[in-house]
């Protein structure tokens, strides 16, 4: 069987629907689950990853070293992941990380922007620490686009580079002509797919990735995460696994460490709500739902018109400043005729 | 190579005019580019003199402009290259970048510059050293720059987040920097957030600070990718620097959205007690002082909810060379520019060219 890693960002990017107020009690008590689970790689911190507790995007209930060095204690087998934005965070974030005992690093851009890596990669390369690249919101980019930002991002130093389908866009076809090209481009490194749920495809994109040449495949407890959810992790195992791939998951542990997160990290599921149907056709980032609808309900106006606006803008994460621009021309739209 | 060119169009019509330029911020009126409804008309250059203006002139007439290299040959470097060769202070004598094929190269060489590929050690290697270099290249590059520069007395305008020279953001510090030769010009971002922090916590309690800056893809080169954490530390030390607030966070977002995204500053404060009212005239009055140097900085929004001041700022480019949206590389070039016009007034110049005591 073709043995697959499977890379469980619940307790990062589940933070973007508890809008980072994960307590540490909570981390640690999941960390341990998973780890008993034996999850290969258990990633941690602010939704936006390290350095990145602002007003802008939410300030974290804990900081990022408490985050690592909970963690870090929890986990005897399952290694330690950590995500970081360049320009949210530095290379001063990467070696307090490093410093905590992280194993994996993710440097996340967006498709297009490979080169916002190099600095980065080339510095975890240099500290001997694991780093891979990943491409957000890549159904921004065509598979060729991402194949050579993708070949880019190996060349900095990537040893594992891939997509995230931020905006929950994509359908069965379009990740496997994506990660298609993508491996026909990186063939000595592994190719990830992080999946977001909106239109109720995560699972089915997961296994087209597998089915492509994806060699790591991300998952979430419960789909914990922005919006409609990434892809529910301890569906995505048993799923991957009758597929014909390996994982190395102990398959009840998984479904204690998710019966855990039910109880301990969130107050409910996430559900694939209308306003997440929105944001994937629109192809908007999940993680704007929240302020989106607050910003729209204070305004009177609808917040479907302000995701699709958000979208035909061509919004990204890191311009949530954009939402209360677009809510109130459409707002003064509505009033001044 | 050719000869420096050295008519800058009718502007250096009276050798005294940049006595004009070298008068306070609200004296600087860069040229009209292009043609745009928001601004006020321009007013030409040689009408801006104000009446002290005459008692500059009472100086010698020093017949030498300014003369400058600019090192870097980026979307910076060009749109430096284009003011220069817009200030009728400043003789823009070699232009130095590394690659000879450098789309900023070649421009400077259409206006009719010396350029070389043969970067610092082109410059260094200049029989007279030049009054003002401009240093548009990275931060790590300037670091390596400056003890170099050092030496020959030269006023160095560094334009990447090195940290290593005083920090200059014309309308809180002026431009005449009290002590050493080099300046820096912070960051794009704290060139447009520093006015704003600086004023509020003048006025308001402010406990922390949040400046969130966004920048075109198309005009992020390589130099500012590979710079982000000198960015980020920079503007962050500068915003402290200037409000006295040592809770800060800097951020900056790198945008590929299509059209481009226009170069923009959020501006978070949390305070106690903020009136919106004040707030706004506050912020108000530093945007109009800001626009004397870049006539496109604006605030597109400011509110003051609770305990969190947020303040979005814009800038618009007004340059030859630049796409409106490029208001990040125009602010901070617009300072440099009236950093060295400043200097072309300073006494200690002469003396160190010879001409006065």
């Amino acid at each position: 069987m073709k043995q697959l890693v499977i890379h469980d960002p619940t307790l990062r990017d589940g933070q973007h629907a508890v809008r980072h107020q994960l307590g540490l009690t909570a981390i640690r008590r999941y960390a341990e689950a998973a780890d008993a689970a034996r999850i290969p790689v258990v990633e941690v911190g602010h939704g936006n990853g390290l350095g990145a507790s602002s007003l802008q995007v939410g300030l974290a209930a804990a900081s990022d070293d408490e985050m690592l060095s909970t963690v870090r204690e929890a986990l005897l087998h399952s290694r330690m992941g950590a995500f970081m934005l360049p320009g949210w965070g530095t290379s001063e974030d990467l070696r307090r990380a490093i410093g905590h005992g992280v194993d994996v690093f993710r440097i996340g851009v967006h498709a297009t922007e490979a080169s916002l890596a190099e600095r980065h990669l080339g510095f975890l390369r240099d500290a001997g620490a694991e780093a891979h690249c990943v491409l957000m919101m890549s159904h921004m980019a065509s598979a060729g686009e991402l194949a050579e930002q993708a070949a880019r991002a190996v060349g900095y130093g990537a040893q594992a580079v891939g997509i995230m389908d931020s905006a929950g866009h994509f359908l069965p076809a379009d990740v496997t002509a994506r990660i298609g090209a993508i491996v026909g481009a990186v063939d000595a490194v592994p190719v990830i797919f992080h999946g977001h749920n909106n239109l109720g495809m995560a699972v089915a994109n997961s296994v087209a990735a597998a089915d492509a040449g994806a060699l790591i495949i991300d998952g979430c407890a419960r789909g914990f995460g922005a919006g409609a959810g990434n892809t529910q992790l301890e569906v995505l195992v048993p799923v991957l696994e009758r597929s014909g791939y390996a994982t190395g998951i102990d398959l009840y542990g998984l479904l204690d460490a998710a019966d855990l997160a039910e109880r301990e990290l969130m107050p409910a599921p996430p559900v694939t709500a209308s306003m997440s149907i929105v944001s994937g056709l629109a192809g908007v980032f999940s993680g704007f739902k929240h302020r989106v609808v607050e910003l729209s309900a204070a305004a009177g106006v609808d917040p479907r018109d302000v995701f699709f606006e958000l979208g035909r803008r061509q919004t990204i994460a890191g311009q949530e400043d954009l939402i209360v621009d677009v809510v109130s021309e459409l707002s003064s739209r509505k009033t001044g005729g | 190579m050719e000869q420096p060119r050295t008519p800058k169009d009718e502007d250096n019509v009276h050798g005294n005019l940049r006595t004009g330029c070298g008068e306070a911020n609200q004296q600087y009126s860069p040229l009209p580019l292009t043609p745009s409804a928001d601004l006020p008309p321009r007013v030409p250059r040689r009408h801006t003199l104000s009446p002290t203006a005459g008692l500059r002139s009472a100086r010698p007439e020093v017949a030498e402009p300014v003369t400058v290299a600019v090192i870097g040959t980026g979307a910076i470097g060009r749109d430096l290259v284009s003011k220069i060769d817009r200030s009728p202070a400043l003789e823009c004598r070699l232009v130095a970048g590394r690659n000879p094929e450098s789309a900023g190269l070649r421009y400077a060489e259409s206006l009719g510059y010396p350029t070389t590929a043969g970067g610092i050690e082109a410059v260094l290697a200049a029989p007279r050293p030049f009054d003002v270099v401009f240093d548009a290249t990275s931060a790590a590059s300037h670091r390596v720059h400056w003890p170099l520069l050092e030496p020959l007395g030269t006023l160095v305008i560094d334009l990447t987040p090195s940290k290593v020279g005083q920090m200059v953001a014309p309308t809180v510090t002026g431009v005449s920097p009290a002590t050493g030769r080099n300046v820096n010009l912070i960051s794009c971002g704290g060139q447009a957030a520093v006015p704003v922090v600086h004023a509020l916590a003048a006025r308001f309690p402010v406990s922390y600070f949040e400046v969130v800056s966004t920048v075109a893809s198309t005009v992020a080169g390589r130099a500012t990718r590979m710079n982000l954490d000198e960015y980020v530390a920079t503007t962050g030390h500068a915003v402290t620097t200037f409000s006295g607030v040592t809770a800060v966070k800097a951020i900056l977002n790198i945008s590929p959205a299509v059209p481009p995204a226009t170069f923009r500053t959020a501006v978070r404060a949390r305070t106690v007690g903020a009136d919106p009212v004040a707030v706004r005239a506050v912020v108000d009055q530093v945007a109009e002082q800001v626009r004397s140097f870049a006539p496109g900085y604006e605030v597109v929004s400011c509110t003051a909810v609770d305990d969190l001041v947020t303040i979005t700022l814009r800038v618009t480019a007004h340059s030859d060379v630049l796409p409106p949206y490029a208001g990040n590389l125009d602010i901070i070039n617009s300072a440099a520019v009236m950093v060295a016009e400043q200097y072309a007034t300073r006494p200690d110049r002469m003396s160190r060219t010879g001409v006065a005591s």
